[in-house]
C-alpha cells in the first residue's frame, strides 16, 4: 500500500502547484516526500492579515487512512493552537478525518480557523481565555504577534500603530496592571507570566483579589 | 427491499412477549430458568437456581459462551427482522444503534422509519441494496480518489463499489481502510463510509467479503464485545485465557452499595460481576476493595518494607524466613514463638486474647499534636494494610505449599494410605487460601469501618478465623511421625472443617449485614 501512498502524495504536491488561485504552498523539506511544509497567508479581515504561516507537515504510514500530522512552525496567537509548540485541535485531523480529505484541503481547514476560532475546544485555555473575556485585547495582541512572527507589514495593520510590541502587548495585558506588580519588585517576566496565567484582563481584573496574584507570584 | 440473505428462517413465537434470551424454538425448555426479568432486580425473592442452598446475598447467574452470546443476538435481530420486516442485516445494525434497546427502537421505527434508518448510517428504504450483485453499465472511466488509480469503465463494477451514498472508491481502499479500523482502531459497528463527513455504516456483509479470514473473525469478535460491553446484565470473565461471559440480572449499579456479587465462572475461578474484579473480593464492597486498592499503590512507598520476606527473631536477632503460610513462627535458633504479624509471642496470640487483627484506637485517641495525629493515622493504616499484605502473601506461599503438598501426600501413599485417602491434604491447603482471601479483604473493610458494637463482632469473627486458619496452616507444616498418620488425617480434616465453618460465619454476618443497613463507613459507598 506504500505505493499508494507515495503515488497519492506526489500528485498531491503537483497538484497543489498547480493551481495558482488558493495560494496555498507545499514544499518538500528534504528529500522524503513525506515531510513537508505548507504554507497560507493569513486570511483577510482578521488578526492575521498579511502574515504568512508556515505549518509543518508529516505524512504517516497509514496515509490517508490515517489523519495527516500538522502544527504551526510560524507563531500564532489563537484559542485552537499552542502558542507555545504550534499544535492544532481540529476536529479532521483526528475523528473527523476521512481518507478523502487531502493536504490541500486540510491546509484551506487551517486557514479558515484562523477566521473562525473555537473557544470551547481549545488547545491553548491561557489564549482561549483571553478571547473570551476580552476581544479588543486579543485581537490587538493577536496582531502583535502576526508582525512579530509572521511578518505581517506593520502597515496593513490598521488600528495598531508600527511601532515595535512590548512584552506586555505581546502578552495581551494591560502595562499599568503589570507595572503596578513589578513596582512591588517582582521581576517582570514572572509578574507577565503570572498575569497570563490568571487572566488579568478588562473585566476580569476587577475578579481577581490582589492577594490571588500575590500568592501566585510567591510560589 | 429484501437482500438474497433475506428470505429464509423467519418465525413468530407467540410466547415471546418477554426481553428474555430464550425465545428461540427448541433450547427454550432446557434454558428456562425464568431469569429474573432485567426490571426486577430483587435480590431477596428466592430465585429457581440449581445450588441446593443459595444464600439472600448470592445472586443467580449464568455462564454463557461465545456461542451463546452469539445466538443471543441473533434471537435479537430475528424478533426485529420479523416485527419491523426488515433484513436480518438491517436489523442488527438497527439494534447496535439503539444500543440493544428493542422498544426504543421500535418505537423510533414506527414514528419515523426513513430518519430511524439514516440516524443509524443505513440508506433509507427507497433506496437500492447496498452492495449491488446485479451489474451496471458504467460510461466513464474512473480514478480513485484516495490511491489516484484508474480504472477503465470495464474496470469500475468489478474493482470499485460504493455503499449507495454515492461515495465510490476502490476495492483495495476499501480493505485497506476496513483492516486499518478493525487492526489498528478495535473498531467494529462505527466503521463509517470512507466519504468526507458521511455517517453511512459499513455492513458486516461487505467487511466479510472484503477483508480475509483472521481481521474478519476479529471483527466479529469485537462485535461481541461491544455487546456484552452495552448489556448491563453480561460481563466476560476477566481470567487470562478465558472466553466465557456471566449472565446475572440482578445487580444493577445502585445494588453495588449492599451486595458483592461474586460469581465462579465455568473455567473454576472467581470474579465479581459488580465491578469486573478478576477474584472473590468478599466481604468488602466493590467501591471500597477500589479505594482501599488505589490507597495501597499509592502509599506502596511507605508500606514496602512490610513485604519484606525475612524478619529478624526477636529475642536472638538471627534471620528468619518465611517459606509456608503459617504466621506461627519458631527461631531455629533460640525456640522462640513468635507472631510473623506483630511480632509478639505466639504465647499471647494461641489461646484467650488474639488481638493480633485489632487496632488500638487508643493510641489515636492520645495523640496531642498534628504531627503525632498523622502518624497515628500512618499507623492505623499500616496496621491494616500489614494484615492485608499479609494474607495477601501467605496466600501466594500457601499456592506454592501444594507442591510440598503433594510430596508429603505421595509419601503418605507409601505409609499406607491410598491416593484418595491423601486428597483431605489437598483440600485443608485450598480452605487456607480460600479463607486467607477473605481475612485479605476483611483488613481493607476493617479500615473503612466506623467503630461500634457491630464492628466488635465482625472482629471477632475475624479473630476466630484468624485462630483457625493459623492453628490448621501450622498443622499443616509439621512432619508427623508415620504412627500417627490416621491422628494427623482426623485433626486435619476437622480443622479444615472449622476454618471453613468460621468463614462462612464471617461472611455471612458482613453480608447479611449489609442488606440491614449494620456496617457503618467512614467513606461514601
Ligand atoms: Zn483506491
Ligand atoms: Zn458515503
Ligand atoms: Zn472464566
Ligand atoms: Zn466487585
Amino acid at each position: 500500500m506504500s505505493d499508494a501512498r507515495l503515488r497519492r502524495v506526489q500528485k498531491e504536491i503537483k497538484d497543489c502547484a498547480k493551481d495558482k488561485t488558493s495560494q496555498i504552498s507545499i514544499e518538500m523539506v528534504d528529500e522524503s516526500p513525506f515531510h513537508l511544509i505548507g504554507a497560507f497567508p493569513g486570511p483577510p479581515d482578521t488578526p492575521y492579515e498579511g502574515g504568512y504561516y508556515e505549518v509543518d507537515i508529516h505524512i504517516p504510514d497509514a496515509y490517508p487512512f490515517q489523519p495527516v500530522k500538522m502544527k504551526f512552525i510560524t507563531k500564532v496567537y489563537h484559542p485552537n493552537v499552542s502558542s507555545a509548540s504550534g499544535a492544532i485541535c481540529l476536529d479532521i485531523l483526528k475523528d473527523a478525518w476521512s481518507p478523502v480529505l487531502t493536504l490541500k484541503s486540510t491546509l484551506i481547514s487551517l486557514q479558515s480557523l484562523l477566521c473562525d476560532p473555537v473557544p470551547n475546544d481549545p488547545q491553548d485555555a491561557e489564549v482561549a481565555k483571553h478571547y473570551l473575556t476580552d476581544r479588543a485585547s486579543f485581537t490587538a495582541t493577536a496582531k502583535h504577534w502576526a508582525q512579530a512572527y509572521a511578518q505581517a507589514p506593520a502597515s496593513k495593520q490598521k488600528p495598531v500603530p508600527g511601532k515595535q510590541a512590548s512584552d506586555a502587548e505581546m502578552a495581551g495585558l494591560a502595562e499599568s496592571n503589570v507595572q503596578s506588580f513589578t513596582d512591588m519588585g517582582f521581576e517582570r517576566a514572572k509578574v507577565i507570566s503570572v498575569l497570563k496565567k490568571l487572566n488579568y484582563r478588562g473585566n476580569n481584573v476587577s475578579n481577581i483579589h490582589e492577594s490571588t496574584v500575590l500568592e501566585e507570584l510567591f510560589k | 427491499m429484501s437482500s438474497d440473505d433475506e428470505a429464509n428462517d423467519i418465525y413468530y413465537d407467540d410466547d415471546d412477549y418477554g426481553d428474555d434470551f430464550d425465545g428461540q424454538a427448541g433450547s427454550a425448555e432446557d434454558e428456562s430458568m425464568s431469569e429474573p426479568d432485567a426490571e426486577g432486580y430483587d435480590v431477596l425473592s428466592p430465585s429457581i437456581d440449581d445450588l441446593p442452598q443459595k444464600k439472600p446475598y448470592d445472586v443467580t447467574y449464568k455462564v454463557r459462551t461465545v456461542q451463546e452470546i452469539m445466538d443471543m443476538q441473533n434471537r435479537e435481530v430475528q424478533k426485529i427482522h420479523a416485527l419491523l420486516d426488515i433484513p436480518t442485516s438491517t436489523a442488527a445494525i438497527l439494534l447496535r444503534h439503539h444500543v440493544w434497546n428493542s422498544e426504543k427502537l421500535q418505537e423510533a421505527y414506527f414514528t419515523d422509519p426513513e430518519q430511524t434508518l439514516l440516524d443509524a448510517g443505513l440508506s433509507p428504504p427507497s433506496s437500492p441494496s447496498p452492495v449491488k450483485r446485479t451489474r451496471s453499465q458504467h460510461t466513464v472511466p474512473f480514478e480513485c480518489p484516495i490511491c489516484c488509480m484508474d480504472f477503465t469503465k470495464e474496470q469500475v463494477e468489478d474493482l470499485t463499489l460504493t455503499m449507495g451514498c454515492g461515495h465510490r472508491f476502490c476495492r483495495t481502499c476499501w480493505t485497506e481502510y476496513i483492516s486499518g479500523k478493525i487492526r489498528d482502531e478495535g473498531e467494529s459497528a462505527r466503521i463509517q463510509c470512507m466519504g468526507e463527513a458521511c455517517k453511512r455504516i459499513v455492513r458486516p456483509e461487505l467487511v466479510d467479503e472484503l477483508v480475509p479470514g483472521e481481521l474478519s473473525k476479529k471483527y466479529h469478535n469485537l462485535l461481541n464485545a461491544a455487546y456484552v460491553a452495552d448489556s448491563p446484565s453480561l460481563r466476560w470473565c476477566p481470567h487470562p485465557g478465558c472466553e466465557h461471559v456471566i449472565e446475572c440480572h440482578q445487580v444493577p449499579p445502585r445494588m453495588l452499595n449492599q451486595l458483592v456479587p461474586t460469581v465462579k465462572c465455568d473455567c473454576g475461578r472467581f470474579l465479581c460481576f459488580g465491578c469486573g474484579y478478576a477474584g472473590n473480593h468478599r466481604p468488602v464492597l466493590c467501591k471500597i476493595v477500589k479505594m482501599w486498592e488505589k490507597k495501597c499503590a499509592d502509599d506502596s512507598e511507605t508500606a514496602n518494607w512490610l513485604q519484606a520476606n525475612t524478619k529478624e527473631c526477636t529475642k536472638c536477632q538471627s534471620t528468619i524466613e518465611k517459606n509456608g503460610g503459617c504466621n506461627h513462627m519458631t527461631c531455629k535458633k533460640c525456640k522462640w514463638e513468635f507472631c510473623w504479624v506483630c511480632m509478639g509471642p505466639w504465647s499471647e496470640h494461641g489461646t484467650s486474647w488474639y488481638q493480633c487483627n485489632r487496632f488500638d484506637e487508643k493510641s489515636g485517641i492520645d495523640a496531642r499534636d498534628t504531627q503525632a495525629k498523622s502518624r497515628a493515622s500512618l499507623e492505623r493504616y499500616l496496621h491494616y494494610f500489614t494484615r492485608y499484605a499479609n494474607h495477601d502473601q501467605s496466600a501466594k506461599l500457601d499456592a506454592v505449599f501444594y507442591t510440598t503438598t503433594e510430596n508429603r501426600m505421595k509419601a503418605m501413599q507409601t505409609q499406607g494410605l491410598s491416593w484418595i485417602e491423601t486428597v483431605f491434604m489437598r483440600n485443608a491447603v485450598d480452605t487456607i487460601i480460600a479463607a486467607r482471601i477473605t481475612l485479605k479483604y476483611s483488613y481493607a473493610m476493617a479500615f473503612y469501618l466506623v467503630r461500634n458494637n457491630d464492628t466488635e463482632i465482625f472482629e471477632s469473627n475475624q479473630t476466630d478465623l484468624e485462630m483457625a486458619v493459623e492453628n490448621l496452616s501450622h498443622q499443616l507444616e509439621t512432619n508427623p511421625e508415620p504412627d500417627i498418620l490416621m491422628k494427623m488425617k482426623q485433626d486435619i480434616t476437622n480443622l479444615s472443617a472449622y476454618v471453613k465453618k468460621r468463614s462462612d460465619i464471617l461472611l455471612d454476618d458482613v453480608l447479611t449485614g449489609y442488606f440491614e443497613g449494620r456496617w457503618k463507613f467512614t467513606v461514601t459507598v
